[in-house]
């Protein structure tokens, strides 16, 4: 293990948790409010496929718009369903990732039938900061990063900032913890909810697109594969906060990352280890803040 | 009551329109002639034999996840682990097999194979089902996330086992176990066809179903996910609950993933779950947690994936993954039907129900501390009506479905 692919899989680690972070901040309010996104696999699949046939006619960045607003269109249909027909979240998450997934591939095939080559189109780059990028370590890893993780960065003060100092991130907190009281104060229960899905569906859809534009630039079916629900997992170790949920992001990103740099570089152990080390590591990080939850909640029920 | 039913049944054939629909426009836009796709996929499915062996070979796995998964359903314990547990089910059913033919050599007579397999198939999928059961009894971890997380585990131990124990000593082009020994296989249940005997479990599946939704426990199950405070005093404590139910669901994955190895492929492959546990699930919540409804949902899901190739090959531009375009638009359209028949999936506990971090307490607790203090349970009954329109709640008591309470 040299110090350079110490380097590429800190590199590696940003690139791959600035998706999750985007998609996290939008599930971190949808969860605030009291509600569960289980279609966010859904949308960030589609979001990518719409991303990439933007992009191929329009550039990476109306492709990045597109993979919002098909995020938003799922998340408007999730609302209407959920509000309007009162089915069952959980359920229509599950439907909407299956969808997700089924129309994607179904999409795809007929974008690109078999056996013709693949469309690959512009990635979003990097960003050059000149001179800081020369830094050792530092200036790869932070300065000469693709946009998306900048993007991410920008997005998690201003939700930081949403959740903290606007009337709608207050209102997600109070319809979220509680409900009844929150209505008896004239916050509208439904309405926030509805607006925190929409917010929660935008980032999943550009979340997606990222995915796609970010350094690939071609769509594949099942290329987000199960990132929709890492990043719930995110949320609820990150107990819905920026800053948990980014931690956790760069936990997963870090050890995807390992796994697919240092399998090569380090042999001694099966390349499933390392295949499913993230998925491990962030199974036992959940029983861990689950099992804090629990205690804090207890000790608050004896103390009452 | 009526104008429940009445409303039921109007949203039911309005999933039926609208799925039809969608399924023409997707048609359509592959710019193809919907008639032509129809015909190809029912002549996908019944134009011989052959395919109408396909077709109970891929309802049967998914109708036995599905009838297994039902109590934990409808205790309203989430479990998308069924993937995983086929896997592990499969691999420990190779393993064993492969124990009894080195201790007995080949002269093992076939149904110790079959019992072998079964069983260690089965052990497996408990086994693998109880450490996500286990988990949130204990600290309450989410079990839709931890059994989504640990289906990616399942994965990296088959493509482990592949590699290494289980290896085949054969160079082969994809990953595999070696064959089954010839007595291990089950036999063919209509010749010519991959159709095994195995597919008759089915109906031992939907014998013990009903033997249980008339019991006792089916009866806690319904209480504890409707009211769990009065389920406790019946003595469905959640770990209880949750233990048990994911058990069942377990033995039933894994009793597939031997099927799947024993009956199907003859051998262990890095494609044996094949995506059962997720159809499962929906085939579970499409047929209304019904042996009827389940059987009708698996073989239509069987028939979609099957036809669906036969439309591909008679239309030439519609890719057969219409089919599981048309799989989600339905579990859509169950979620809202669904949504009209109050107890038919009651997820109240399936939900995360993050506890919210400033001071209030979630709906679980207060539950649970007037359990405690032998509270009435007022409180829960009052905000749930209150508060309508918000899902949280929504989802949360449903009335008392007296439809199915055992006579």
């Amino acid at each position: 293990m040299t110090a350079e692919l110490w380097v590429s899989i800190l590199v590696g680690a940003l690139a791959l948790a600035a998706p999750l972070v985007i998609a996290g901040i939008g599930e971190g309010f949808v969860e605030r409010a009291g509600r569960l996104n289980l279609g966010i696999e859904g949308m960030m699949i589609l979001g990518a496929l719409a991303g990439v046939f933007v992009a191929a006619s329009a550039g990476p960045w109306v492709g990045l718009l597109a993979g919002a607003v098909v995020g938003v269109v799922l998340a408007a249909g999730m609302n209407a369903l959920v509000y309007l027909l009162r089915a069952n979240e959980i359920v229509v998450g599950v439907a909407v990732t299956m969808l997700g997934l089924g129309l994607s591939t179904y999409l795809f095939q007929l974008w690109i039938p078999a056996g013709t080559t693949n469309v690959s189109v512009d990635t979003l780059g990097r960003v050059d900061l000149g001179p800081l990028s020369e830094i050792p370590v530092l200036g790869p890893v932070l300065f000469a990063q693709s946009p998306v993780v900048y993007a991410a960065a920008v997005l998690l003060v201003l939700a930081w900032a949403l959740a903290r100092f606007t009337r709608f991130g207050i209102q997600v907190r109070a319809v979220g913890s509680d409900p009844i009281s929150a209505a008896l104060r004239g916050v509208r229960p439904r309405a926030v909810g509805e607006r925190a899905l929409l917010l929660g569906g935008t980032l999943a859809g550009l979340a997606g697109a990222s995915i796609a534009l970010g350094s690939i630039g071609a769509f594949t079916p099942g290329m987000t594969a199960g990132r929709g629900y890492i990043v719930l997992a995110i949320v609820i170790m990150g107990r819905m906060t920026p800053i948990g949920i980014a931690l956790g992001a760069l936990l997963f990103g870090f050890l995807q990352s390992f796994s697919l740099l240092a399998q090569s570089a380090a042999a001694q152990l099966p390349s499933e280890v390392y295949a499913t080390l993230p998925y491990l590591v962030t199974l036992v990080v959940l029983v861990l803040t689950s099992r804090a939850e629990l205690r804090r909640h207890s000790a608050r029920l004896r103390t009452a | 009551m009526n104008r429940l039913r009445l409303r039921s049944l109007t949203s039911t054939a309005l999933v039926v329109v609208v799925v039809a629909a969608v399924a023409m426009a997707l048609i359509v836009f592959a710019g193809a002639d919907p008639l032509v796709g129809l015909r190809g996929l029912v002549e996908g499915v019944s134009s011989s034999p052959y395919r109408v062996g396909e077709l109970l070979v891929g309802a049967v796995p998914v109708a036995i996840v599905a009838l297994t998964l039902v109590p934990a359903l409808r205790a309203g314990v989430f479990s998308v682990g069924a993937e995983g547990q086929v896997v592990i089910g499969a691999i420990a059913a190779t393993a064993a097999t492969f124990g009894v033919r080195g201790l007995l050599g080949d002269a093992a007579p076939a149904p110790v194979y079959w019992l072998t397999g079964a069983v260690a198939g089965a052990a497996g999928g408990a086994l693998f089902a109880l450490l996500p059961a286990w988990l949130a009894a204990r600290w309450h971890v989410n079990v839709i996330l931890s059994t989504l997380l640990l289906n990616y585990v399942a994965a990296g131990v088959l493509g482990w086992s592949l590699r290494t124990w289980l290896a085949s000593p054969e160079n082969t082009a994809t990953p595999q176990s070696d064959e089954l020994p010839a007595a291990a296989a089950l036999p063919d249940l209509i010749p010519g066809t991959r159709a095994h005997v195995g597919v008759l479990l089915v109906v031992v599946a939907v014998v013990v179903f009903e033997v249980w939704r008339r019991g006792a426990h089916a009866a806690r199950v319904r209480i504890f996910a409707e009211r769990p405070a009065l389920a406790r005093r019946l003595g469905a404590t959640r770990t209880r609950t949750i233990v048990s139910t994911m058990l069942v669901s377990g033995v039933g994955a894994g009793v597939v993933g031997w099927m799947q190895v024993a009956g199907v492929n003859d051998r262990l492959l890095g494609s044996v779950s094949g995506g059962v546990g997720f159809s499962g699930l929906a085939v579970a919540l499409l047929g209304g947690l019904l042996p009827v409804g389940i059987a009708v949902a698996a073989v239509f899901f069987s028939a979609l994936a099957v036809g669906a190739v036969g439309m591909q090959s008679a239309t030439g531009t519609v890719p057969s993954s219409i089919a599981d375009v048309i799989k989600g638009v339905l579990l859509l359209g169950v979620a809202v039907v669904a949504a009209t028949r109050p107890g038919l999936v009651a997820p109240a506990h399936a939900a995360p129900a993050p506890p919210p971090d400033d001071g209030a307490l979630g709906a679980d607790e207060t539950a649970a501390a007037t359990a405690a203090s032998g509270e009435p349970l007022l409180a829960e009954a009052s905000a749930s009506e209150a508060l309508d329109d918000h899902p949280a709640s929504a989802a949360s008591p449903a009335p008392v479905s007296t439809r199915e309470v055992p006579r």
